[in-house]
């Protein structure tokens, strides 16, 4: 090996995520950085057990994770015997990272001779993907959301169209004048509508 | 009035009870106080959000508390304990046969079953336990000093969720665990386990879990005293056996019905009224010294605690009223 191949000699990360898709996408933007070792927990296996097994540098956890607390006790545990105890990585320097991490739902625990620097792209990265994960989710949660609405108006425009025997142009406006005069939103009306109907059919 | 809700932590367990209802009951809106319930799935979640400021309380054991506020596993993060919240509750269960019926004794004769149970077993029990910060270890090591077993030499500890503890017992990962309730219980009906002891027999009525929230919220004295008062009504709510059912019945419920989807039964069983070896039990009123003079003592004696910590701690109990003043000195 020479000089230039120690500098970067690698890294070990095990990827700790309850969400495989997410730790699959997070692993393989890792595995970009040729100097990384990149691992992932298997499925069915505690936390603990797979940190036992690889003996990472670094554990990017998912703090989602229930059994991140046998993590916590590692170093205080008599069987935890092990080479290379991993502690929870607190930078009191950068408050901001540590917020945004948490916020995010990630966490790294890490050996204690790991540096900041080397830790702390990791982090990123991590904050980052899972970022765009719960972006993605919002925004179909957002769309089904409308969905809902939609067939909500739907159904109400078609019992008023049936109730006062009208178009569909007609019950459309009629909606749409309820909603302004009451300053709330078309869905909520029809909402109302429709639970009004209900009662009336009991 | 604060304009943002208290964020207030707890985990799936009996001893969130007081949090639930006050909610549920209306209690904390009665107080005007606006929260929000954070459920969380460990309790290493609950110590980081006191830490980085995404939670304002928690239903926390004391150990913890202590730890996170001495920044032994991030942080240091100044707490408060504003209230008792529970006492007791602790099973210590194993699985296999009991070679005795109910409980075992101490002494001698504790270690004579311990050895029959453990030859049955066939290896050096290993033994779960939800946090190493927790009174459960602390419970777990003064039951086996109780029965002349080493904790450290002739047990192997392990750390996991209660919810995991189940499928460990199933499939004989672990051999035992000293869990708060109602887990304990839940492992019994299933049939997976078997008392032999727990917090009656250790320790009793110890206290368990207390409300405890972060520095901005204590300082915020009008709130910190309108949570506490709300706390103490729910408290008393929950210590009546005659609410039993209903608490059982609000705590199976799922998450989004504001329960924390406990097993039902178990939780009947185990909770105030029950008549269980191991019933939980709700604490009103302030921490005091004495309540955790015992968890100070023993997180010094696992070497958790040095000299100057313990002394320092002496004044964490100190009554609210006194540090409140305390607290509003400079503005005088």
């Amino acid at each position: 090996m020479n000089d230039v191949d120690r500098s970067r000699a690698s890294l070990k990360v095990l990827v700790a995520d309850a969400n495989p898709k997410r730790g699959q996408a997070l692993s393989q933007t890792l595995r970009a950085d040729t100097s990384l070792e990149v691992l992932t927990v298997p499925a069915g296996m505690a936390l603990i057990d797979a940190v036992q097994l690889h003996g990472p540098d670094v554990v990017l956890v998912d703090m989602e994770r229930a059994d991140r607390d046998a993590l916590d006790s590692i170093r205080a545990l008599s069987r935890s015997a092990q080479e290379r105890p991993v502690a929870l990585f607190v930078d009191e320097d950068d408050v901001e990272l540590m917020e945004t991490a948490f916020d995010t739902g990630i966490c790294s625990y890490n050996v204690l001779e790991a540096l900041p620097q080397d830790v702390k792209p990791l982090l990123r990265t991590a904050i980052a993907l899972y970022g765009r994960f719960r972006r993605a989710r919002d925004e179909l949660a957002e769309a089904q959301r409308a969905l809902a609405e939609r067939r909500i108006i739907e159904q109400a425009k078609r019992f008023f169209m049936e109730n006062e025997k009208t178009g569909e142009v007609q019950a459309h406006r009629w909606f749409q004048r309820r909603a302004m005069q009451t300053s709330r939103k078309l869905a909520v009306v029809a909402q109302e509508y429709l639970a009004a109907q209900k009662k009336g059919d009991a | 009035m604060m304009s943002v809700p208290i964020r207030i932590g707890v985990l799936k367990l009996a001893d969130s009870a007081p949090v639930i209802m006050a909610r549920q009951k209306g209690i904390f809106a009665r107080y005007g106080l606006e929260t929000e319930i954070v459920v969380s799935p460990s309790w290493a979640n609950i110590a980081d959000g006191l830490a980085w400021n995404r939670l304002d309380a928690a239903v926390l054991f004391a150990p913890l508390a202590l730890m996170t506020m001495l920044g032994r596993r991030g942080h240091d993060t100044v707490l408060h304990p504003l209230s008792r919240i529970s006492r007791g509750g602790n099973t210590i269960m194993l699985r296999g046969v009991n070679p005795v019926k109910g409980v075992w004794k101490s002494g001698a004769e504790g270690r004579e079953i311990f050895d029959i149970w453990q030859a049955a077993i066939g290896r050096k029990p290993r033994i779960a336990v939800v946090h190493i910060y927790s009174t459960h270890l602390l419970i777990l090591r003064r039951f086996l000093k109780m029965i002349d077993v080493d904790m450290d030499r002739e047990v192997e500890i392990l750390v996991m969720p209660p919810t995991d503890m189940i499928s460990a017992f199933s499939e004989k990962e672990i051999d035992g665990c000293c869990v708060g309730a109602p887990w304990g219980m839940e492992a019994e009906q299933i049939g997976l386990a078997f008392c032999v002891g727990g917090s009656s027999t250790v320790l009793p009525d110890h206290l368990e879990k207390m409300l405890v929230v972060s520095d901005a919220l204590f300082r915020s004295a009008d709130t910190a005293r309108r949570m506490f008062s709300a706390m103490q009504e729910s408290l008393s709510f929950c210590r009546m056996p005659e609410h039993r059912e209903e608490i059982a019945e609000i705590l199976a419920l799922p998450l989004s019905e504001g329960g924390l989807t406990l097993p039902r039964e178990a939780t009947f069983r185990i909770l105030p009224g029950g008549t269980v070896q191991e019933t939980l039990g709700f604490a009103g009123g302030e921490v005091q010294f004495p309540d955790i003079k015992w968890i100070i003592n023993d997180m010094a004696a696992l070497g958790w605690l040095d000299h100057d910590e313990c002394g320092n701690l002496v004044f964490w109990t100190d009554s609210p009223d006194a540090r409140l003043l305390h607290a509003h000195a400079p503005s005088l």
